[in-house]
């Protein structure tokens, strides 16, 4: 249903409109450097979306929640509040009186508008700089009534691009496993903690969903076989297929960048072992070849290198090996626990967790095994870093609140907060690919 | 002269050992609560395979775990074993166990059974899957090396996913480091 309802949206915002409102666009310029550790958030004025259809006033207060909720916990943007703005009356006109603005906070502006007409919305923002007092874009969106959401994450990641010099990942999903119903089952969520989406329903146990880099399949694990066996849901037909079921694990299982093969665990010689099998669950290939456990893999996102855990040198560490299993190199040394590896999209940070003083931690680590930056602390046990699609955040399991759920921060550590508000032990979140390609 | 004394000595230990043994059966005796206890000796011994196969079949217990096909027996006989933190090794209490668990199994030849890897909570739950398949492996060496046929035994790896006691505590981690014996026929 949801989905049926986003890709008429993506078709809509592809095929359709997506039309750019003035060809007055200023150049490209990044405000803010998001990978600086003091990042400052930019203070930005939203004003209250006119309803120019004059059919649906309380829409208004909707979308700027929603608008406000994305810009906010992205940590990138400080939301101006009304109170502050100019008396000016012309301060929030096309093109804003940029005089009004001198004396206050803001450095930039939103405005837009709306129009409804049954069952069909149309959205349109246009944002400004309001010190260099210039235009820095604006789009129209139009869609069915209910994809309201989705339209504003698309205005947030178009804001996002202005500010940041690259689109932000607020209509991007992240599945997890959660025992909300009772047993773990996998669920996806929005970036913002709505349109939760129950994916697996057989009460069994199911473990590590692997989001597909198209982002139309979740590869995962489960127990309904009485063997840890390897499943496809299919999120555009809701469909599930057997994917590969050696007696033994079929577990952890990570796509290979190019989406044409799955690197997972399975069971060799009385231990686990990382293979990599075709998407369709054929041809196993066996990589690594010890008499130790190894778990864990994931791809480098050239699709050249594979990390993985290992505790061959007698606790577990993460280790490198290109992807026909050779030039194996051990990555971590501080510590005697480091698992649950996770390449970032732009490769040059691996997330990992790591028991520090008997609780684990989220770090970082350069893949040479230089730079660990330790990104939670005092706060539980933290687990099962995960990356956003654009490097910036990273999504991973925290029991700093009692039980076990999923909390984001951005990529540096600040700013974390938790994902959803249900109830149920949660794990093991995976973040999707972009939805827009 | 010393011959003789070594026999008079040799007597006098002979009944001090005596003597203590006696005393020992004495102590030991109240131990003994009933009859039926007494007769369950021969049995473990193996003289009477006929009572024996009764008691296997009045240990056993039908079960199935929510959301995993199939029903499965499971026998009071055959004892959990425990392992050390992040550890697959078989500690002596651990062989011992198994050493009992491996001589039902060896009256029971048609017997197909599944150990369970199991692991307390704590470690990330893909490692903790690694690590419940080998401490079933470890399981399953030590009972082929007592005699028990490998095509008998399968193995399975629950990593942290079923603790036998959900607290979250030394105690109850303890219990849930285990490796668990199901009968899938008989």
């Amino acid at each position: 249903m949801y989905l049926k309802l986003y890709l008429r949206v993506i078709f809509i915002l592809i095929c359709v409109i997506s039309t750019f409102i003035s060809a007055e666009v200023s150049r490209a310029r990044v405000y803010i450097d998001i990978e600086s550790p003091e990042l400052q958030p930019l203070p930005i004025a939203i004003d209250q979306f006119k309803d120019t259809g004059r059919s649906q006033p309380d829409l208004a207060r909707r979308i700027m929640d929603i608008l406000a909720n994305d810009l906010t916990i992205s940590g990138f943007f400080e939301i101006i509040p009304r109170s502050e703005f100019p008396q000016e009356s012309n301060a929030t006109a096309d093109p804003p009186g940029y005089q009004s603005w001198l004396m206050s906070r803001s450095e930039a502006l939103v405005i837009g508008g709306y129009s409804s007409k049954g069952e069909r919305l149309a959205v349109e923002f246009r944002l400004f700089d309001l010190v260099e007092k210039v235009f820095l874009g604006g789009k129209r969106y139009e869609g069915s009534a209910k994809s309201l959401r989705n339209i504003i994450h698309h205005i947030a990641n178009e804001i996002t691009y202005h500010i940041t010099g690259e689109k932000g990942v607020f209509d991007t999903k992240i599945a997890f496993v959660s025992t909300m119903s009772g047993n773990k089952e996998i669920y996806t969520v929005d970036f913002d903690g709505h349109n939760l989406r129950q994916i697996t329903d057989n009460g069994s146990i199911n473990l590590s969903p692997a989001w597909s880099p198209n982002g139309r399949l979740i590869a995962f694990t489960s127990y309904i076989k009485r063997n840890p066996d390897l499943y496809l849901f299919d999120l555009t037909r809701s469909v599930v297929t057997q994917l590969s079921t050696d007696p033994g694990l079929n577990a952890a299982s990570a796509w290979s960048p190019d989406g044409s093969r799955m690197a997972l665990m399975m069971r060799r010689d009385g231990n686990t072992e990382v293979f990599i099998i075709n998407r369709d669950g054929t041809h196993p290939r066996r990589l690594t070849k010890s008499w130790s456990s190894e778990a864990s893999p994931t791809w480098s996102p050239n699709g050249r290198k594979i990390a993985f855990v290992s505790d061959r040198a007698g606790s577990p560490q993460i280790y490198t090996m290109d992807i026909n299993g050779r030039n194996v190199k051990r990555l971590t040394f501080l510590g005697t626990y480091n698992a649950s590896p996770s390449w970032s999209p732009r490769g040059d940070r691996i997330a990992y967790c790591g028991r520090l003083n008997g609780r684990f931690d989220i770090l970082t680590i350069n893949p040479d095994g230089t730079g660990i930056r330790r990104l939670t602390e005092n706060s539980g046990s933290n687990e099962s870093p995960t990356w956003s699609p654009d490097g910036r955040f990273i999504a991973f399991s925290s029991t700093r609140g009692g039980q076990s759920r999923i909390y984001i921060m951005n990529a540096n550590g600040a700013n974390q907060r938790r994902l959803t508000s249900t109830k149920g032990k949660e794990s093991s979140p995976t973040w999707s690919p972009r939805m827009d390609r | 002269m010393v011959k003789k004394t070594c026999i008079v000595l040799g007597v006098i230990l002979s009944l001090m050992v005596m003597a203590s043994c006696a005393k020992k059966a004495v102590r030991e005796e109240p131990l003994v609560t009933t009859e039926e206890e007494v007769r369950g000796k021969p049995i473990e011994e193996g003289e009477e395979p006929g009572i024996e196969e009764k008691s296997l079949a009045a240990s056993l217990e039908r079960k199935e775990y929510p959301g995993i096909e199939g029903e499965f027996l499971e026998s009071s006989l055959l004892k959990d074993i425990h392992f050390g933190f992040d550890r697959y090794d078989l500690t002596p209490e651990a062989r011992e166990i198994l050493s009992q668990n491996a001589e039902v199994l060896l009256k029971h030849p048609g017997a197909k059974f599944q150990i369970e890897g199991h692991c307390d909570e704590r470690g990330t739950i893909e490692y903790n899957l690694a690590l419940g398949e080998r401490r079933a492996n470890s399981t399953k060496e030590y009972l082929t090396s007592l005699g028990v046929s490998l095509d008998r035994i399968s193995t399975i790896s629950y990593g942290e996913e079923m603790p036998a006691d959900p607290g979250h505590t030394e105690k109850a981690w303890a219990k849930n480091r285990r490796a668990h014996f199901i009968i899938l026929s008989r």
